[in-house]
């Protein structure tokens, strides 16, 4: 083992150290510790939880790569992931809180009283989340893999028992905490690589402020190599292909059923509105990075390893190169490496800079823990979200409603280890490209659940037969339209990934229609989504709204 | 308990909605709205870069973060005016949800 092996590894080791230590701290006892923390999370620290349950692998490792790679075009993925927490936090967020159930599935089964809806919803909760933590244990082998050498197999099953201990010990409680620890982490792991390149090219140690020149240098250096200028719209794709992927980002962000989750462990609607402004801060100071990362990166190499000679490049881009994620090839045969000759994966930018950069084996280090630590906070998020959907809403209120706390806590748990070990073996054989795999997550999870859930706690007369109809044609739509648009079959030019914006409207459409054509829901349930309009302390009854002034005044 | 007004309850909701209504649409401008005049807005710069990029970059997020603070504390001020107390809010809540 070389030092910088036994630095990351031990950087490693600390933190994993740090959040088993934490999750035996706060153990589950309870079936509401485990599913939402007893509902008393403050709102900051919900806040911070939430960023780590979102930002995941993808985001860390990925997401600064396919800014620099696509230019322009990869925005979408910025403002598409960042603009969702306005829908969720605007539209869902308060109003479910209210209705104060335990998942998304129970929600939407008592919301329109129908085990139908409620088993539709459980199977397509854990179909999303299965895609979304495959793609987070792939992750997580990658980068364990890098760093120890060893096949990423072997590092994807490492990572597979850790998440598995420690979200089984502490529920959602336990996962609370060590999410907020594994945010700090990771945002730490990215921010310091930046602000050291930041110095490093323009001497000012503040990039989101720098990088603005940088990127208009890229675009100058593009212009005198002929190619199309690093900051030209939609050079990649069409505009269409561009909106209707950010939409989709947005609408499968605002109804992924593991962070809406997060929203039930606060106290009140008010908490849920403080929730989703504090995540959305501390998931901006990473998005706000990411852009910034890129243009650095984009420009070291395009400075400093661009136009070397071959025979003289420095030695990260071995190791780099014997992993296939980078290649150089002097396709001229002119001896010096050009910038066209550099063919880089998306996924190794983050990664590699700080080599790149020469930013020392602590930096790296910290890359890789920080890496780690946004894989395994976000699959502990949907592991409690996969695990919740078997052991509450189909074991308990589907089959066993007479189970008692011991054995739904046990329930709990087995699903978590079982998800765990089926998404560990998935995994170590990904299905193709982890990128495009979570993006289909999303068209999936805004084509099934973000109308269905946005009418149910707005619309009173939207009823069971509409849901279902809206659910199972949403579905049905944007997987056809994930699998058309593969085949090459478009509509205005949107691709695979943009599918929400197919699948979102028409799925609007069915369950207004179906719902306007059947009967009216009974009047209970229809005085419950009124209420959902008021404060806690206002309570709407038979067309009347009372305010609660009871005792403590 | 206490019965209120109709057309209080009313205004209380009508103000929360119009709140939302306002942020969505900000929002959608500066996201939605720029990226459908991208080569427009190629044609200046912010902060050294072009507009567009800045406002992919930067601009639309930072924007998503003052909207969700906005609608926070002015929510916050809504609930005020109309007598809305959270300690109360949070007694209420802790007995009305479903934990089983």
């Amino acid at each position: 083992m070389d030092q910088q092996t036994i630095v990351s590894l031990l950087l490693i080791l600390a933190t994993f150290g740090l959040y088993i230590g934490i999750s035996v701290y706060n153990r589950a006892r309870a079936t509401s510790d485990f599913y939402v923390a007893s509902r008393g999370v403050p709102p900051f620290w919900n806040g911070m939880a939430i960023g780590g349950d979102w930002m995941s692998a993808a985001s860390f490792i990925g997401m600064a790569g396919t800014v620099m790679i696509l230019g322009y075009d990869g925005l979408a993925y910025i403002m598409g992931w960042t603009g969702g927490y306005l829908f969720l936090t605007f539209l869902l967020a308060p109003q479910l809180r209210k209705y104060g159930r335990y998942t998304v599935p129970e929600f939407i089964g008592d919301r329109f009283d129908s085990n139908a809806a409620r088993l539709i919803a459980a199977i397509a909760t854990i179909i999303i989340s299965f895609t979304y933590i495959i793609g987070q244990l792939a992750g997580s082998g990658v980068v364990i893999g890098r760093i120890l050498n060893i096949p990423s197999m072997y590092g994807t099953m490492i990572g597979v028992v850790v998440i598995a201990i420690y979200a089984t010990l502490g529920g959602m409680k336990g996962i609370t905490w060590t999410q907020v620890a594994q945010y700090m982490i990771l945002i730490i792991a990215y921010i310091i690589p930046i602000v050291f390149m930041s110095l490093q090219v323009t001497n000012n140690p503040l990039p989101w402020l720098t990088y603005g020149n940088i990127v208009t240098q890229l675009g100058e250096l593009d212009r005198e190599l002929g190619i199309s200028e690093y900051f030209a719209p939609f050079a990649e794709s069409d505009k269409s292909q561009f909106i209707a992927l950010m939409f989709t980002l947005m609408v499968g962000t605002a109804a992924l059923p593991h962070v809406i989750v997060r929203f039930y462990t606060v106290t009140t609607m008010k908490a849920a509105r403080w929730s989703g402004a504090w995540a959305l801060v501390f998931i901006a100071l990473l998005y706000l990075s990411a852009p910034a990362y890129a243009a650095f990166s984009r420009f070291i190499l395009m400075t400093r390893v661009a136009g070397q000679p071959l025979d003289q490049l420095p030695a990260w881009t071995e190791t780099w190169v014997n992993t296939g994620l980078l290649q150089l090839a002097d396709t001229n045969g002119d001896g010096i490496l050009q910038w066209s000759e550099i063919v880089i994966s998306n996924d190794i930018v983050v990664m590699a800079t700080p080599e790149i950069a020469n930013l020392g084996v602590f930096v790296i280090g910290l890359v890789a823990a920080g890496a780690m630590a946004a894989a395994l906070s976000t699959a502990g998020g949907l592991l409690i979200t996969i695990s919740s959907s078997f052991a509450h809403d189909i074991y308990y209120r589907l089959l066993k409603p007479d189970a008692s706390d011991k054995k739904r806590l046990a329930a709990g748990r087995w699903a978590i280890v079982l998800a765990t070990v089926v998404a560990g073996v998935v995994a170590l054989n990904p299905p193709g490209v982890i990128t495009q795999i979570v993006a289909w997550a999303f068209g999936l999870a805004g084509g099934t659940f973000f109308p269905v859930l946005l009418l149910g706690v707005w619309w009173k007369r939207c009823n069971k037969q509409g849901a279902i109809a809206g659910m199972l044609t949403g579905l049905t739509v944007t997987l056809t339209y994930i699998f058309l648009a593969r085949s090459g079959i478009t509509l205005f030019g949107i691709q695979d990934t943009g599918a929400g914006l197919i699948g979102v409207p028409i799925n609007l459409l069915v369950t207004i229609l179906v719902s306007k054509m059947t009967a009216a829901p009974s009047q209970k349930l229809q005085d419950e989504v009124v209420d959902l309009r008021y404060p806690e302390q206002m309570t709407y009854r038979d067309g009347e709204v009372w305010m609660d002034e009871g005792a403590g005044k | 308990m206490k019965k209120i007004d109709k057309k209080v309850a009313d205004a209380y909701f009508c103000a929360r909605t119009w709140l939302v209504v306002i942020c969505l649409f900000i929002g959608g401008l500066v996201s939605f709205g720029v990226v459908a005049f991208a080569e427009r807005f190629a044609e200046f710069t912010i902060m050294g870069m072009p507009a567009h990029y800045y406002m992919g970059a930067q601009g639309a997020v930072v924007t998503f973060v003052i909207l969700l603070f906005g609608n926070a504390i002015i929510s916050d001020q809504i609930d005020k005016k109309f007598g809305i107390d959270e300690e109360h809010n949070t007694r209420v809540s802790s007995g009305k949800v479903l934990d089983h």
